[in-house]
């Protein structure tokens, strides 16, 4: 019967066959295993290279840096698309005088130093140099289009790579704040405070080519790069250049050593202007000394002297223990526990009011109202004003100034704290302090950039992190306001020079005698300055001047005065801010 | 057909025999195809052909696309460095500096302190005054020279010619300028004269 011979007598049995079958398999499984472990446990990475060099091509997408701009938007510092032009001095040595005129011509390269590069030659590891850079941060339009019309010429050896270019079309105008870019990183200012919001974050792409062209359905990934945030500073270009060439021809004028001014918003506490002389070019920052990169205004302490005068008024006012119209015997002068005070003036035993002292600027006749104080209450004060503490605006390298703790206070040392010496401040604390003078005595701390942005040590700055705090009231604010206005008077003051035709402004000079750094102590120069706001009665701009060692032997009203008038009533056309039409402050001087 | 189904059968009572005779299975006689292989056939090559000259046309078309939109990427990177050096030169034809320079080159002088005149009522608000005028502030936009050594900066030999009689009339005035009004002129001529 056939139903019983077995079927696979020829074949085999089922078992056997799919026995062999299985340990076929196995084997060819474990070959595949080992294969396996071989790619991708022993040396993954070479096959990886070679399917990337098998024309899989992997791109960098850099993020643009955002820009630096002022209030209006207009940029302070922008990122444009730039190249460096290298150059292989194999390829170039044969027309290398052609193409180092050809070069000279277009980029306004060094033409002998650019020749140098192009000549073979060996570089200093006795190597044959094959790379040298001939332009660095060159506007990628300008770049392309010279190595095509190079090519075009039939020179050869140039190309073209990525160099981002930053610009800083306004120059030298807020330098000193926005700071510049090095080679690698940002190296000052603003620039740096603020990388991780400006830098943004590359992305990339890999993708497969095929003679320069991207393959359709081949391998492709794209990390697209996160665009750097603009920063919007509170900066006005127009009125920052305007300061800074009134800053500057000032410091001439007075032959000067430095000198800064300060321009506030009174309301908002924005900084309109903080210009700084001597100053820098931004595209150029090699070219200035190291000293002149940073930001006086922010980063030097001085002592400011009689404008202080101003904050030590307002806080006896608030506390209720003099009025501008208190009546003060002067004498000629005045002798505290041994150390003698005088005036700026030589007089005779005369007799001022409070309003008197201010518009004089007597120093004898401040330390005896301020006698008044008992004692911390001028410390608590001045604590309120902002002095001794940083005004955080995200400038970096921003000093504390130097109030003394309370613990160290003598009757002496209040005697010269009353009228401004034995204290350091840095210029926008002491802008911010008037500024509390001009805003009906609400001190409204002082920003840098609009809205909020975070600095490299991870602190929150900005318009959005305004705090706004009462130090004195109202009536004593006002009541300041209207003494410092007779500095201005040109019969009673001694500042005439910083009026502004037609406008009531107040304002307090300062002339103070500054420490040198070398021996610590009053070195026989002088701080000049002047700060005050207009229009008196309804402040808009509060305005400081700091002149730093005049030699034209001026104070803070014949050299600071005139400068504050100009920036002041540039800024206050440029805002359309109309005079008040009030009449002006009569209050009495003498009795 | 087992005998235990014939069981079942002879169970079934006689009433239902002739519906049993009718439900019976048979199986169905196999139909003849009579449509041919041909059109099948031609129907599978055609849609083979068709997906393959279709595949072939849509990866040329995609390649294409791939080209056109290399040279647009190119395109658009060099239009966006375009605009960015555009920018930039507008930019710094902005600069304040060059306006400032630009201004003075035409003869125009900075304006004194603000007024306002109010038009409903005709009132003028400040204290209004000319341009160039003794009030009007003048600015230096660029600065100063460095001073020089003494060495370096001997002072001008300066020869005094009496003008020649009778040419009193002839001035500088070439350019058919005033003079006046112009402090920029004025610092010029100024200048030359120190110098002569």
């Amino acid at each position: 019967m056939p139903a019983t011979t077995p079927r696979g007598t020829r074949r085999g049995s089922p078992q056997l066959r799919l026995r062999i079958g299985f340990v076929v398999i196995a084997m060819a499984l474990s070959v595949f295993g080992a294969r396996l472990v071989q790619l991708q446990g022993i040396d993954p990475n070479s096959y990886a290279e070679m399917a990337a060099a098998e024309g899989i091509e992997e791109v960098e997408l850099p993020a643009t840096r955002g820009e630096i701009v002022d209030r209006d938007g207009e940029p302070l510092a922008s990122s444009v698309d730039g190249m460096m032009l290298v150059a292989d001095p194999k390829l170039t040595d044969e027309h290398a005088a052609d193409l180092a005129a050809f070069l000279y011509k277009l980029l306004d390269v060094d033409y002998v130093s650019t020749l140098a590069k192009l000549r073979a030659h060996e570089t200093d590891e006795g190597v044959e140099a094959r790379f040298e850079y001939v332009a660095r941060r060159v506007p990628a339009t300008i770049a392309t289009d010279v190595v095509e019309e190079a090519e075009r010429r039939g020179f050869e050896g140039l190309d073209t790579w990525r160099d981002p270019l930053r610009d800083y079309p306004a120059g030298d105008v807020a330098a000193n704040l926005v700071g510049f870019v090095g080679t690698d990183e940002p190296l000052a200012g603003l620039e740096r405070t603020f990388d991780k919001e400006l830098a943004g974050i590359d992305g990339s792409a890999r993708y497969e080519v095929g003679s320069g062209n991207r393959l359709p359905l081949g391998e492709s990934t794209t990390t697209d790069p996160v665009d750097g945030r603009d920063l919007e500073t509170t900066l006005d270009l127009k009125l920052q250049w305007y300061a800074q060439r009134v800053v500057r021809q000032t410091v001439e004028d007075a032959r000067a050593d430095s000198g800064f001014a300060v321009v506030m918003d009174t309301r908002t506490g924005e900084l309109l202007a903080v210009a700084d002389d001597p100053t820098y070019d931004a595209n150029k920052p090699t070219d200035a000394p190291k000293a002149d990169l940073g930001s006086r205004a922010l980063q030097n302490v001085y002592e400011p002297g009689s404008v202080q005068k101003v904050l030590t008024a307002s806080s006896l006012i608030d506390l209720g223990l003099v009025t501008p119209r208190t009546k003060i015997v002067v004498p000629s002068q005045l002798d505290r526990d041994g150390r003698v005070i005088h005036d700026w003036f030589g007089h005779g035993t005369l007799h001022m009011t409070l309003t008197g002292a201010i518009a004089q600027s007597s120093n004898i006749a401040t330390v005896l109202a301020a006698d008044k104080f008992k004692r911390g209450q001028l410390y608590s004060y001045l604590r309120h004003f902002g002095l001794g503490r940083r005004t955080d605006i995200g400038v970096r390298g921003e000093t504390k100034g130097l109030l003394p703790p309370l613990a160290e206070w003598t009757s002496q040392l209040e005697d010269r704290i009353d009228f401004g010496q034995s204290l350091s401040v840095n210029g926008v604390q002491m802008t911010a302090a008037i500024n509390t003078i001009a805003n009906g005595g609400v001190r409204v701390s002082p920003s840098l950039v609009k809205g909020s942005a975070t600095t490299d040590d991870g602190q929150q700055v900005g318009t959005d992190h305004t705090t706004r705090k009462r130090v004195v009231g109202e009536q004593a604010a006002r009541q300041t306001a209207i003494m410092m206005e007779r500095v201005v008077d040109p019969d009673v003051g001694v500042a005439p020079a910083a009026a502004v035709p037609g406008y009531r402004v107040a304002g307090k000079t300062g002339t103070a005698q500054a420490v040198g750094a070398e021996c610590g102590c009053y070195d026989g120069t002088f701080t000049v300055s002047f700060a005050g706001f207009a229009p008196a009665d309804d402040p808009r701009f509060t305005i400081y001047v700091v002149v730093q060692n005049p030699r034209n032997g001026g104070g803070g009203g014949s050299v600071a005065g005139p400068a504050f008038s100009q920036i002041m009533s540039y800024a206050l056309r440029r805002y359309q801010v109309p005079p008040t039409g009030t009449r002006p402050s009569r209050l009495p001087v003498a009795w | 057909m087992s005998n235990a189904a014939m069981q079942v059968r002879s169970r079934i009572p006689r009433i239902a025999g002739a519906a049993v005779e009718r439900a019976r299975l048979t199986v169905v006689p196999r139909r003849r195809r009579s449509a041919g292989r041909a059109p099948f056939l031609a129907l599978v090559s055609m849609v083979l052909l068709g997906g393959v000259v279709g595949l072939l046309l849509f990866n040329t078309s995609m390649q294409q696309a791939s080209f056109a939109s290399t040279a647009l990427e190119q395109q658009a990177t060099r239009l966006a460095a375009r605009q960015q050096s555009l920018e930039m030169e507008l930019d710094e034809l902005r600069n304040p500096q060059r306006i400032a320079a630009a201004a003075k080159r035409l003869g125009m002088v900075q304006a004194c302190s603000p007024a306002f005149l109010r038009l409903g009522t005709g009132e003028v608000q400040g204290q209004p005054c000319a341009g160039g005028g003794p009030e009007s502030p003048s600015l230096r936009i660029n600065p100063l020279p460095p001073t020089k050594p003494a060495i370096l900066d001997p002072p001008p030999n300066v020869v005094t010619v009496d003008p020649p009689a009778g040419d009193a009339e002839s001035t500088d005035n070439s350019s058919g300028d005033t003079g006046r009004g112009n402090p920029d002129r004025d610092a010029r001529d100024g200048r030359k004269k120190n110098d002569r």
